[in-house]
């Protein structure tokens, strides 16, 4: 999917920050399959940034392209195909149903990628296949943010949007999150975009960009 | 890349189950019950009245016509005006409106009834009248007993009379006279009646009040019985003589009208005169005598029955030919008015309350969706459709009014059953529980409240992002 940010500003943010900023009020290409990393401070609207991109906010000015396209024209219904098709997200609050086993968690998409490894694999994987059968709301956060992940991978996507998916997680389960992450986007043959706090996650990126 | 649904509507369902509104829901299943209940009732009585009214007096218009009657023309000649001729009787018969007419045919003869109402000829007081018959083409009757059957040599000779002479008897002449008793209708329909035929009372036979009609303002007997009695006891009266004159005299003594009408090859007949037998000097032209003689089997009096009121332009052709009018018993276009107007008034609080239930239904359910949101939302950022969401709404509240609606049948049917049974009670007998109008109203109806009810889920669900 080819990214096109054309004087993209969203609409609260301070001008100093747009300024500043080396995204907002500029024109940029995230090219079809490439890996991005956005990393910043709290505050320079990285989620921002992965909001509009999945169609949950139009408050800005400026231009954002999908694959050519002014997603400011997407209708409902395109939107719907996107988020089941096309463009997967973990959100920075994860939004999981917390009165739901994790598993239920896992099985409640709309469609299932079958390139995608079996949620017994990938729960092996980050570690986390002992929970299956909890109720999300008894876990703690990076075991959610492990489900969460692993959620978003078993979408169908040609765009994979990530926020801050680590923050919770040490070092050797970023690793092994990284891997399974790398090994989806390859099989889909998909692009990524990853925001971060600021370190850089065993991740190899084609473009970094500090917001 | 393959795909492939996963979609577990189970887990869906489970996702999106919380509390409900039950306070709300029950106050809209309450309104939607009851206003359906009325609505549903009303429709099918009003049709069920409707066929009934059709089938017994119904929506069936009658009124009898006859000439104006002048007091002088009440003399002789002048009596034969009041019937009506062919011609008269096409017009009347080819007026827009008019679905059918029939005569009434009178008694010839001098009648006396001598009614018992102890139930034995000789016991008490009998109550003595003159009387007439009449009788008409059976077809305008508003019912026939069983009993208006009469063929010579009948021992009982069957009389309908309006029911409000039985009223007339039972609130006038009984309370008034100690040897009247009350008379129920059973009693009255008991009581031997002598009717006694001719001046001198030639004959005496027997009979009995059958029925009582609501339509036909007369005493009547069979047809059948009233031609055999004309032609058996009808005599000619004084205005059936005349003094016949033969160029300014009068010929001989008075002649019958059969025996004038005989000569009337003679020469000269068309110049000959007549005049009646208790007033010799008052001589018309013979050509009165034959003119009636045409005329006379004419009807005096017409029953009609109409397609519904009596048109303006048939009042018009009344008024215009000087007929009188007599409504029988326009008393059903009153219960007809007042039946509409109920039925009207019932309808109204049941649609009244099934909007109102309608609307209390869309905000307890915009109150379902609205605590459900967070859940909702979230799948729709999954990529979850509107549609495959508000399916797992909608499906609770069809599930919901479908038990509404058959509530409401069962409720409906048994309030249905109770009235068949308080109306067979009284006599009035209501065929069939539902018609399939109130079926078609029904579906029609459950499928606007269902259409109603989607697209306020629709919208609830496409709000949220």
């Amino acid at each position: 999917m080819l990214i096109e940010l054309q004087n993209l500003i969203p609409e609260p943010i301070p001008q100093k920050i747009v300024e500043a900023s080396k995204v907002w009020g500029t024109n940029l290409r995230f090219e079809t399959n490439s890996n991005i990393l956005v990393s910043a401070q709290s505050g320079m609207g990285k989620s921002t940034l992965l909001h509009i991109i999945y169609g949950l906010r139009k408050d800005y000015s400026g231009k954002l392209l999908i694959d050519e396209n002014n997603i400011r024209k997407h209708s409902y219904q395109e939107w719907e195909n996107l988020r089941k098709q096309s463009i997967s997200m973990v959100f920075q609050d994860l939004r999981l149903f917390q009165h739901l086993t994790a598993r239920q968690n896992l099985q409640l998409i709309p469609e299932v990628n079958a390139s995608s490894p079996s949620i017994e694999e990938m729960t092996a994987q980050l570690g986390v296949e002992n929970c299956l059968d909890q109720s999300v709301f008894t876990l703690s956060h990076g075991q959610r943010q492990r489900i969460a992940i692993i959620r978003a991978l078993r979408k169908p996507f040609r765009l994979l949007l990530l926020d801050e998916p680590f923050s919770h997680l040490d070092e050797e389960n970023q690793k092994y999150a990284s891997r399974l992450i790398q090994e989806v986007i390859k099989a889909n043959n998909a692009g990524l975009i990853l925001s971060s706090l600021g370190s850089s996650p065993a991740l190899s990126f084609d473009q970094q960009i500090s917001l | 890349m393959i795909v492939k649904p996963s979609f577990n509507k189970s887990i869906l369902q489970t996702c999106l189950q919380v509390t409900s509104p039950r306070k709300e829901l029950i106050i809209a299943s309450l309104g939607c019950l009851i206003g359906t209940t009325l609505l549903l009732l009303a429709l099918q009585l009003y049709q069920d009245a409707q066929s009934y009214l059709k089938e017994n007096e119904g929506p069936k218009n009658y009124f009898t016509i006859n000439k104006k009657v002048e007091g002088v023309a009440l003399v002789n000649l002048g009596k034969k005006e009041e019937s009506f001729s062919k011609e008269e009787l096409d017009n009347i018969r080819n007026l827009d409106g008019v679905k059918r007419i029939g005569g009434f045919t009178r008694n010839q003869f001098p009648l006396t009834l001598y009614i018992w109402p102890t139930g034995k000829i000789g016991l008490g007081a009998a109550a003595k009248t003159d009387l007439f018959f009449e009788s008409i083409p059976d077809e305008f009757l508003d019912f026939i007993p069983e009993e208006w059957d009469w063929e010579e040599n009948s021992s009982l000779i069957p009389i309908m009379v309006p029911k409000f002479y039985l009223d007339l008897w039972n609130f006038g002449l009984a309370p008034s006279r100690v040897e009247y008793p009350s008379l129920s209708n059973e009693a009255a329909t008991g009581m031997p009646i002598e009717v006694f035929i001719g001046k001198n009372r030639e004959a005496t036979l027997d009979g009995r009040f059958v029925a009582f009609s609501k339509r036909i303002n007369s005493v009547l007997v069979p047809e059948s019985f009233l031609t055999w009695a004309n032609k058996r006891f009808g005599q000619p009266d004084s205005g059936d003589f005349y003094f016949l004159w033969k160029e300014g005299a009068i010929d001989g003594p008075p002649h019958s009208r059969e025996q004038i009408l005989e000569m009337k090859n003679e020469p000269g007949f068309a110049s000959w005169e007549v005049s009646p037998l208790n007033n010799p000097a008052d001589r018309s032209p013979i050509s009165s005598i034959t003119r009636i003689l045409d005329k006379e089997i004419q009807p005096s009096r017409i029953i009609l029955e109409v397609v519904d009121s009596p048109s303006p332009a048939l009042l018009q052709f009344i008024k215009d030919q000087g007929y009188e009018l007599n409504r029988e018993f326009p008393k059903q276009d009153l219960i007809k008015k007042v039946l509409i107007g109920l039925f009207i008034g019932v309808i109204g609080i049941g649609t009244l309350l099934s909007l109102l239930s309608i609307a209390t239904f869309a905000s307890s359910y915009r109150l379902v969706i609205a605590k459900s949101a967070e859940h909702a939302r979230n799948l729709l950022l999954l990529g979850f459709s509107n549609q495959q969401i508000s399916q797992v709404f909608f499906a609770s509240f069809t599930r919901l009014f479908f038990v509404i609606l058959i509530l409401t049948l069962v409720v409906g049917l048994s309030g249905k059953s109770i009235i068949i049974e308080r109306a067979r009670e009284i006599g009035i007998t209501i065929n069939e529980l539902v018609s399939p109008n109130t079926i078609f109203f029904l579906v029609l109806y459950a499928i606007v409240y269902l259409f109603i009810n989607k697209r306020v889920i629709d919208r609830s669900i496409h709000d949220l992002l």
